[in-house]
């Protein structure tokens, strides 16, 4: 006897979006039964996980904050993964970028230039994602090496460049050779849109490439060959389709969009280089990329709901003092439910019994 | 605000009053709440570690009138946002404890002007934020004496995290304290580019022994260095806390944090309403770092060692009198002179004698 899945015909319609909401009751049962096993009114973790991260203006700033690299990073994730190509290194694309970006705020410290500094800035860090993009993709399409590792082994070229420019000629002066660039100046830093709060303009960024990115899948032909091009590859040829020109295009759309969201996150959050940026923004893209199931609306759903989760994990070790352990936990139940429900919605499992002559070849 | 967070509050107040009730130390009818940030794990055996065994005691010594609070593993980016949610939460007194997460500070601190801020290290400090850290070279003179008593091949191995001025000042001072020994003394530095990474601080011993040193000194936080130095029947000394259960046979001293007084002074100003910013330079005589017994030394060594550590901890020797010359020849200060102490947290020089390049 064994388990077989095999994939469903076609998944029922309502199912599919039912399917997330029955991940979140599975997550909101088990979370239950975790933090009465430790001894939490179930009722009051639950709500500092999920409601407190969302509960008054200044929360909600924050987690805008905290989920606009994400979208920004996994919509261009999507566009490479529906077509097949492989990018892991948008963590290093996103260092790029700031380094790209913090290149001009630092050339820049210490004399008024006017406002052009932020979004020039900005570019370079899109031009810095890209170029750190197409290292992958010009390898993969003129020698047919593997994007995956090429790009995944590129994040560790940016950081250590990142680490080495920020100890050596990036670094602060006045820093007492800690290992930090200047304070950017006012103008270098990303433009905020409140005065109580960090929400910046990174955010409105971010929407307005989900709706392009959500336009250009559905839409336009280039959304038609990124789609077909993973899907059907054959017949993309056939189309006349370039796979190779798809390949260079979607890598810099998604190193420019990394790039973007680093030099977005050091201007707004931290204000400097440092020899780490990230809290691993270009790795968690992967996952709020599939989580959207590789859709530009759904990368925002998922991105925001990614950011409760951390910012909720980060909440409930304050007022409930949980080890960041426990959140965590919690944390991998919620993916796990959401996998494991699209999982029973594309497969099926059947139960086979083992026919012992196929064992044979 | 949410309703949740007003019925954790008002739990947590209820509960905390009903605890004062029976011990009137300090006149304060809720206790305060301290808040810690963590860079890493509370569990990293190392710098986190020593800071959350610092919060017990501050918890242990003021009892009900103290409700602490941790954040661990927190990203530089997020760092101004956990610290608003302390401040909102009700935490009076936070402690950030790590470099990196100064600048957040910085800009976080004015935007809660009722919450005081203490960054362990930083470059400067404000109306609600104060500086501190340990003298922990003071240490490293020591183990420079005990050094260059043990090594037979009359070199030190020195793993080193990054070329920051605490971990040159540190390798100028231990051979500082070899040389006070035997002028011969030599030393020799693999940098790791880690403050805790097992696998590169044991490869880096390994080296350093396949060298010739004898004696392994470490600035990363991980036992491995000592264990490698146990199984290959060398010496080596503990970073962070007391190691000498993880190499019985190798272990001569460690320099052991302890925030504990620390903490406990700074939330008895918070409550009594005198907190001031400071900038506190702890040595050994102020208890924020120590030297855990000294084992595999004979009964001379360690008294010896242990004279120059009280010499130091009551100021009659200074590891940084003149005369002070680098590596290139140039004086910095001549015999009678000291180094200020912005000039030795600004170090980056090795002093002559010490032939190591800087990575750069």
């Amino acid at each position: 006897m064994r388990l077989v899945l095999s994939k469903r015909e076609n998944s029922s319609r309502w199912m599919s979006l039912l399917s997330p909401l029955i991940a979140v009751a599975l997550t909101i049962a088990s979370g239950a039964v975790l933090f009465a096993a430790m001894g939490l009114d179930p009722a009051k973790a639950l709500a500092i996980y999920f409601l407190s991260p969302i509960s008054d203006t200044w929360a909600l700033q924050e987690l805008a904050v905290k989920a606009t690299p994400l979208v920004l990073i996994s919509v261009g994730l999507s566009l490479c993964y529906l077509s097949n190509n492989w990018n892991i290194g948008a963590e290093g694309q996103f260092v790029m970028g700031a380094i790209f970006g913090g290149g001009i705020a630092i050339a820049t410290h210490g004399v008024a230039n006017g406002p052009w500094v932020f979004p020039a800035m900005m570019l370079a860090g899109m031009i810095g994602g890209a170029a750190l993009a197409m290292i992958p993709a010009m390898l993969k399409t003129r020698l047919s090496v593997n994007e995956i590792l090429t790009s995944l082994m590129l994040v560790y070229i940016a950081e250590l460049l990142l680490d080495w420019l920020v100890r050596g000629p990036w670094r602060d002066p006045k820093g007492f050779n800690f290992p930090q660039s200047v304070m950017f100046e006012a103008e270098a830093q990303t433009i905020r849109l409140t005065s109580d709060g960090r929400i910046n303009i990174g955010t409105l960024i971010a929407l307005v490439v989900v709706v392009l990115a959500a336009f250009l899948l559905s839409r336009m032909l280039k959304g038609f060959e990124i789609r077909l091009v993973g899907e059907a590859p054959r017949a993309a040829r056939f189309a006349g389709f370039s796979q190779s020109r798809l390949t260079w295009t979607v890598f810099a759309i998604s190193g420019a969009l990394a790039g973007l969201a680093g030099i977005i996150e050091v201007g707004g959050t931290m204000g400097q280089l440092q020899p780490t940026i990230s809290p691993g923004y270009g790795f968690t893209a992967i996952i709020v990329a599939f989580l959207g199931r590789l859709n530009p609306i759904g990368c925002l759903i998922a991105g925001v709901f990614l950011a409760i989760t951390f910012i909720g994990g980060e909440n409930a070790q304050i007022a409930l003092r949980l080890p960041l352990d426990v959140t965590r936990v919690f944390q991998g139940l919620l993916l796990f439910f959401v996998l494991a429900c699209d999982a029973f919605l594309i497969y099926r499992v059947r139960l086979v019994r083992s026919a012992p002559q196929e064992r044979s070849a | 605000m949410n309703i949740n967070r007003r019925q954790v509050l008002g739990g947590a107040t209820a509960l905390a009053g009903a605890a004062t009730l029976g011990q009137p130390v300090f006149a304060q009818s809720n206790p305060l709440q301290v808040g810690f940030i963590y860079v890493g794990p509370v569990g990293d055996f190392g710098w986190s570690t020593m800071h959350d065994l610092g919060r017990k005691r501050l918890e242990e010594v003021m009892g009900a009138a103290v409700k602490t609070t941790v954040v661990e593993s927190v990203a530089a980016n997020d760092m101004e946002r956990v610290a608003t949610q302390l401040g909102r939460q009700g935490h009076r007194l936070i402690f950030t404890t790590s470099f990196s997460f100064f600048q957040p500070t910085m800009r976080v601190a004015p935007t809660l002007p009722n919450v005081f801020f203490e960054s362990a290290t930083g470059t400067q400090t404000a109306a609600n934020v104060s500086l501190y850290n340990a003298r922990f070279y003071e240490g490293r003179y020591v183990q420079g004496v005990i050094a260059a008593r043990k090594s037979k091949s009359k070199t030190i191995g020195y793993i080193a995290a990054f070329p920051v001025p605490e971990v040159i000042h540190a390798i100028n001072t231990v051979m500082r304290g070899a040389w006070s020994v035997d002028p011969a003394m030599k030393i020799r530095v693999i940098w790791v580019n880690a403050w805790f990474n097992p696998g590169r601080e044991a490869d880096a011993a390994r080296a350093l022994i396949d060298q010739g040193c004898d004696v392994i000194c470490q600035h990363t936080d991980s036992p491995a260095p000592l264990q490698l130095a146990n199984e290959r029947g060398v010496f080596g000394f503990g970073q962070a806390s007391d190691m000498t259960r993880f190499a019985p046979k190798a272990h001569l001293t460690s320099s052991v944090n302890s925030w504990g007084d620390y903490y406990v002074e700074r939330a008895k100003a918070v409550i009594a309403g005198t907190w001031k910013p400071g900038d506190v330079w702890g040595g050994l005589n102020s208890g924020m770092f120590k030297l855990a017994p000294f084992t595999n030394m004979t009964p001379e060594e360690a008294s010896e060692a242990q004279r120059i550590a009280d010499a130091i901890s009551t100021g009659r020797l200074h590891p940084f009198d003149g005369p002070i010359v680098r590596a290139d020849g140039s004086t910095v200060v001549p015999a009678g002179g000291r180094l200020t102490d912005d000039q030795i947290r600004a170090q980056n020089y090795f002093y002559r004698g010490i032939e190591v390049a800087l990575p750069s």
